[in-house]
Order: C-alpha cells, then sequence, then structure tokens
C-alpha cells in the first residue's frame, strides 16, 4: 500500500476542508451563482456539441430494448391505421350516397313522384345495347320495363328489362336510345339520341323551321316531355344545349351535354307509377326521413 | 505537474463529464453510474494518491458546479476516492492485477463514492438522494461500474504511459555498498516519490 508524504497528506487535509467549506458557504447562502452560471454555461455549450455528435448512437441504443415491442405496436398502429382508411372511405362513401338520396328525395318532393333508390351494381353492354347499367332491385320491388331512371339531377334512363331482384337500364347516352325532350326556352319538341361518350344530340321534331328564331341554341335546357309514345316521366331534366349546328338540308342538329352523371352512375332513382307498391320503401314527398 | 499531464488531465476530466451528461446518464438511467467518479478513481490506482486527490477534488468540483447539489459534495467524494484508491492501487499495481482486476478494485472504489455522495446529500437534505435509494443502487453501480472499468482501464493505463504524460521517474541515488567478493549497485528511492513500499 503506497503511503502519503507530509505534502500530500498536507493538500488531501486543505482539500476536504475547502470542499467542507464550500458546501456549507453554498448549503447556506446559495454565494456560487456566477461559478455555477459560468460552468453550466461552458459544459452546456459543448454537451450540445457533444449531443449532436454522439446523440444518434445513443437514441439507437437506447431504441435497441424497445425493438420488438415497437414492431408489434408498428403492426397494432397499422391495423388501426387500416381500418380508419376503412372507416373515412365508408363515411365518404355514406356522404356521397347521402348526397345523392337528398337529391333523389327532392327531386321526388318537387315532382310528386314516387321515386325507388337504387344502387348501380354491374355497367357494360346488355340487352342487345352498348350503354347498359345493372341496378339491384327488380320485379320483386315492383319495378317495370320503361320505368324512367333518373340520379336526382337529370334522366339517366329507362328500364329495359327486370328480373327478380335486378334491372338493367339503358342509358340515354346509348346511340340506340331515343328520348322525347321539350326546350324549355321555346317549349319546341326535340327527339334527344345517345351519342355514346359524348353525350347526346337533340333535333327538332315536326315541321319546325329549319333556322327559325323559335330554333334550339347553345344554353337552352332540355327536359323530358310528350313525344310520341315516350314513356319517360315528364320534366326529368336531359341535358343543356352546347352548340347547334345546320346541316347541308338546312336541319339542326343540337349537342346536348348530359344533366346526370353517366360516367360517375352509384344511386339511381327509379321513379315508380302511382299504382306501384314496392316492398323497399320508396322515397315519397315530404318523407325526409 | 507538466503542462502535458495538465491538458492531460483537462481533457480527460472533460471528456468524462461530457460522456456522463451524454451517454453513460442516460443509457444506465435509473442507476447513478458516475463515470468521472470511475476515472478519477482509474486515475488514482495507476497514478498514485498525490493524483488522486488532486485529480478527484478538480473533477468533483466541476462537476458540483454544473448541478444542482450544493457544491464541494463531489468533490469531497471524489478526493476521498481518489485518495483510497491511490493508496489501494499501490497493492493492485504491485500484485500485477490485470484488467479485471483493476476494473474491479475500481468499481468497489467508485460505488463506495457513490453510495458516500448520496448519504451526504441525503443528509445535506438538498436534493432527491435518501439513504434507501442509494443503498438498493449499490449493486447495480457497482456492477455497472466494473462493466465501464473493463473500458476504462486500458485507456487510461495507456494514456498514463503515454510519452508526455508518463509521470516522471523519481530520483534515484546510487548507493554502492562493497561487498565481500566484489562490488554491488543498487538503486534507491529519493524520499516523498510514490514508490510501491
Amino acid at each position: 500500500m503506497r503511503t502519503l508524504t507530509r505534502r500530500q497528506q498536507l493538500s488531501a487535509t486543505v482539500l476536504a476542508v475547502l470542499a467542507l467549506l464550500f458546501i456549507s458557504l453554498d448549503f447556506a447562502g446559495g454565494s456560487f451563482a456566477d461559478a455555477r452560471g459560468g460552468v453550466t454555461g461552458t459544459l452546456g455549450s459543448l454537451y450540445r456539441g457533444t449531443d449532436a455528435v454522439l446523440g444518434p448512437a445513443r437514441r439507437f441504443v437506447q431504441g435497441i430494448p424497445d425493438v420488438a415491442g415497437n414492431r408489434h405496436r408498428i403492426a397494432l398502429l397499422q391495423q388501426q391505421n387500416h381500418a380508419l382508411q376503412q372507416q373515412l372511405t365508408a363515411a365518404q362513401a355514406d356522404r356521397a350516397t347521402a348526397g345523392r338520396l337528398a337529391a333523389l328525395q327532392l327531386q321526388a318532393d318537387s315532382e310528386r313522384w314516387r321515386i325507388l333508390p337504387a344502387r348501380v351494381i354491374a355497367t357494360g353492354p346488355g340487352g342487345g345495347f352498348d350503354w347498359t347499367v345493372t341496378v339491384d332491385v327488380g320485379s320483386a320491388e315492383h319495378v317495370t320495363a320503361g320505368q324512367t331512371v333518373t340520379d336526382g339531377v337529370g334522366l339517366v334512363g329507362r328500364v329495359l328489362s327486370v328480373h327478380q331482384s335486378t334491372s338493367v337500364i339503358l342509358l340515354a347516352a346509348d346511340p340506340a336510345s331515343g328520348v322525347g325532350v321539350r326546350d324549355t326556352r321555346t317549349g319546341q319538341l326535340l327527339l334527344a339520341t345517345g351519342q355514346g361518350g359524348a353525350g347526346l344530340t337533340a333535333t327538332p321534331l315536326g315541321d319546325a323551321a329549319p333556322g327559325s328564331a323559335a330554333g334550339v341554341r347553345a344554353g337552352d335546357r332540355l327536359v323530358t316531355g310528350p313525344a310520341g309514345g315516350t314513356t319517360f316521366a315528364p320534366g326529368v331534366p336531359v341535358g343543356t344545349v352546347t352548340g347547334v349546328r345546320t346541316g347541308q338540308a338546312g336541319g339542326l342538329t343540337a349537342q346536348v351535354r348530359p344533366a346526370a352523371g353517366l360516367r360517375t352512375l352509384d344511386l339511381v332513382g327509379i321513379v315508380l307509377l302511382p299504382a306501384n307498391t314496392a316492398t323497399r320503401a320508396p322515397l315519397t314527398p315530404g318523407g325526409g326521413g | 505537474m507538466t503542462a502535458s499531464r495538465l491538458a492531460a488531465a483537462v481533457a480527460g476530466l472533460l471528456t468524462a463529464l461530457l460522456l456522463q451528461a451524454s451517454l453513460v446518464g442516460p443509457l444506465t438511467f435509473p442507476v447513478p453510474v458516475s463515470l468521472p467518479a470511475l476515472l478519477v478513481v482509474v486515475v488514482g490506482i495507476y497514478a498514485g494518491p498525490g493524483v488522486g486527490i488532486g485529480f478527484g477534488f478538480a473533477t468533483g468540483l466541476v462537476a458540483d458546479l454544473g448541478s444542482q447539489h450544493p457544491a464541494g459534495v463531489q468533490a469531497l467524494c471524489l478526493l476521498g476516492a481518489g485518495l483510497v484508491a491511490g493508496k489501494l492501487g499501490g497493492l493492485a499495481v504491485q500484485r500485477g492485477y490485470r484488467t479485471r482486476g483493476v476494473a474491479a478494485l475500481a468499481a468497489a472504489i467508485a460505488t463506495g463514492a457513490c453510495a458516500a455522495g448520496g448519504l451526504l446529500l441525503s443528509v445535506l437534505g438538498s436534493h432527491a438522494a435518501t439513504l434507501p435509494a442509494t443503498l438498493l443502487a449499490l449493486v447495480p453501480v457497482g456492477l455497472t461500474d466494473a462493466l465501464l472499468g473493463l473500458l476504462v482501464v486500458p485507456a487510461v493505463r495507456r494514456l498514463l504511459r503515454a510519452q508526455g504524460v508518463r509521470a516522471p521517474r523519481p530520483a534515484t541515488r546510487i548507493v554502492t555498498t562493497p561487498p565481500l567478493g566484489g562490488s554491488r549497485v543498487t538503486a534507491a528511492p529519493a524520499r516523498g516519490t510514490d514508490v510501491a513500499a
């Protein structure tokens, strides 16, 4: 064992007394505030510099014990995130459906119709026509062929064929579809014909004078109207005239932008005949709930 | 003390304090391991009680001023730790303890210093340290200090043997005793040197 020299003993004694003195002074009055401030400031600056270098390594080491737990936590959070995204998607779909139902209800109220809501479950050619959709209501809900179909805003088409629980709708945009329409500005009757993705075209019926002042023009609104043996419910918006061109024979052909969103069909309404009674509760005038 | 030894001491002190604050303290929380205390003890073991006392006091005082507890507590504890390490270290060096042995000895002394500091703070009542908490922390602190010692001991030993930091050799005087069969030359230590007895 090493022995202390006299000088070392003296140093140890002096330093120990000094330490006790510091303790007494600091404990009594806190007279080391300046010294503490200086040391804390210096060490703080150095600590920040050191932490910038060692911090990532420290955090990596500190995270090692939590790796297994974090994995489980991440999986749990991913599940929760997935469920929340599903809820969000469902909520958005519900909102959209609610909007369409509100539009159908408004139309039922204003036109005094009974409208049966139906959801589009399939699209594509059917029954010899190119532009058809299938909806999830059929004869069980007293749907019959020829009934008018609307999306709450405009004309979608008419019921082409009916099965037990589904029905095929012929869209107004189908090239083989013809709809008798009336120009709301002039009262002129026209025949609207589907043009597929290009919308509709309308040509005047009967003896409408080519190029007359009463002729159709851009901006005119067209609604379904009695034209021949039409089966469409009257007054359903069909579209807006976007342009008119005159043929070589002097006949007018109007380009019509459909009022209904034919490319985004989801919830549609089938206008029931008054005598019909459906097993699915139809929307009735004033039946907001 | 040479300028290079002083610079090495300051560098070691600051490095220990910064590593304590940025790495050792957060990683070993809630075990109150003190790297500066361990460094003081290891330096004391290899460099002797004189260096241990001075280095311990200086390190403790800087640690005190950088913390919230009364100044002088760590200075007193590390001064004692350096003193004890310097005295007991002579035996360890003399008996040729390897790294593990020195680390175990250093851990024991550093843990004692930690316990002394905790007790002193609990007596002063100026800190969150309590007697039960101090006693409960002894075993984990000792084990962690021993593990840390495995890193600190070789580093300090190598540093203290480095050119410029190495302690100056004690002055020796040549004693010549005329033997019966011829002359024999021995070296005797001068007074006031830290040579193992």
